[in-house]
């Protein structure tokens, strides 16, 4: 009973959250103007770079994080200047919130893919991926973003510079998930098997949750 | 105080007899100095981070701000000798190597060490309120500890290791010499005594400075 409850909750928290992004679009809106700065920015400095996998994996990523770090910690930062906080947690407890956020970000994170990524590939004249293998590394490595930016979003959401330090400071955190995506993406683009990057990507993520899952309930105070 | 004097006398013995008495490693030659400075200090961040996570644990489960005074001070202190870990390695890499920086894995760890160090201590300086900046900032330090083993375990496999591992291996493990590996120990003991000290200081510092805050504030109220 008390399981179903908190699916309930946590979907509540998902459908609260999409509601209030669609109305303003605010952190859609960022993400992907940074997502086509970041693009135009590689594009115009790189030209097309359809025979360099290496290169290409790399501003893929790159451009990818940069998109993501401009509003993943809007969802906690949201809230506190809202002052909506407090009537959250009387709803709802410390896991469920953080679950709802997790999934919209996972959610949000896939949306700003599906817009970047077709546009990457031809900007850049990019070869046809290796699907499966390209997939794979990409959903694993934005679940352990999402992860660790959800973690670290609401660390930041009750400092005083709010989303200032946030890139900053998830940057140790990401940087683990960069460094596997990119050799994973590399690795499909030379026709190379990217199993190890996968389940490095999978255990990092695994850790990430664990720690979550521990440290939670410490995320907000009585 | 007697302590101190002794780790004073201590670590002035210890730099005198590395340029002097201390023998050469035949590849390394006049760069085996830098080993006496370079890997006590390395030591060091490694022991601060270590320390400073134990007390954000702690301090998550006990909540006394105690424990926060040694994360923090911890962290500031591996800051300082990471520091001096990544110039002296940089300075013995372009002597050896030829480059200050080639991301080698040791550059790597030490660089993410580094990168760890000057995130939590700038979350911990956008926090006022100190049980606040406490518990934030101990979730923060054991969330970048799980980071640390896959970073370990990826980067290597992003870039080749500049020099195999017999190159290195002289200067520390295979042929020390009986006076090298005297006047290292003592660095390296020296090099926690001195982390001991500090942090010891700085702890009771903060102590203090905490006290008189909590004897000024009701003085403070019944003057407004």
């Amino acid at each position: 009973m008390s399981a179903s409850r908190s699916a309930r909750a946590i979907w509540a928290i998902l459908r609260k959250e999409c509601r209030s992004e669609w109305r303003t679009r605010y952190g859609l809106n960022a993400a992907l103007l940074f997502a086509l700065t970041s693009l135009t920015a590689v594009s115009f400095a790189a030209g097309r770079l359809g025979d360099r996998s290496d290169l290409l994996a790399a501003f893929l990523w790159i451009v990818l994080l940069f998109a993501s770090l401009a509003s993943l910690s809007h969802t906690f930062v949201r809230e506190v200047e809202g002052q909506t906080l407090p009537m959250l947690r009387r709803v709802a407890s410390p896991t469920e919130i953080v679950a709802g956020k997790l999934l919209f970000n996972l959610l949000f994170l896939v949306v700003i893919e599906l817009l970047t990524i077709p546009l990457f590939l031809l900007l850049m004249a990019a070869p046809a991926p290796q699907w499966g293998a390209f997939l794979g590394v990409l959903g694993l490595g934005s679940l352990a973003l999402a992860l660790a930016s959800t973690l670290i979003g609401a660390l930041i959401a009750q400092t005083r510079g709010r989303g200032a330090l946030f890139a900053g400071v998830s940057f140790p955190l990401l940087l683990p998930v960069l460094a596997a995506a990119v050799n994973g993406t590399r690795a499909q683009w030379q026709n190379l098997p990217v199993a190890s990057e996968l389940r490095l990507l999978a255990a990092y993520g695994a850790a990430l949750l664990a720690v979550s899952v521990l440290l939670v309930d410490h995320l907000w105070e009585e | 105080m007697i302590l101190r004097g002794i780790l004073l006398l201590w670590i002035a013995a210890g730099i005198i007899l590395a340029f002097t008495w201390a023998p050469l490693v035949p590849v390394l030659q006049e760069t085996t100095r830098v080993l006496y400075f370079h890997i006590p200090s390395a030591w060091v961040t490694v022991l601060a981070l270590g320390w400073s996570m134990v007390a954000s644990v702690l301090y998550l489960y006990r909540r006394r701000l105690e424990y926060d005074d040694h994360a923090g001070t911890a962290a500031e202190l591996g800051l300082l000798f990471c520091i001096g870990a990544t110039v002296s390695g940089s300075l013995w890499a372009k002597a050896m190597w030829g480059s200050y920086w080639n991301w080698d894995p040791r550059e790597t760890s030490i660089f993410f060490l580094l990168l760890v160090y000057v995130a939590y201590l700038a979350l911990r300086g956008a926090i006022d309120e100190p049980r606040r900046r406490a518990r934030l900032a101990a979730i923060y330090s054991v969330a970048a500890f799980v980071a640390v083993p896959f970073l370990m375990f990826v980067v290597p496999r992003l870039y080749d290791t500049l020099h195999p591992d017999p190159i290195i291996n002289p200067r520390g493990k295979v042929d020390m010499d009986n006076r090298i590996r005297m006047v290292f120990t003592g660095m390296l003991l020296g090099f926690t005594g001195l982390f001991y000290w500090m942090l010891n200081l700085r702890v009771r510092v903060l102590r203090i400075e905490r006290r008189r805050e909590d004897q000024g504030r009701p003085m403070e109220v019944a003057g407004a």
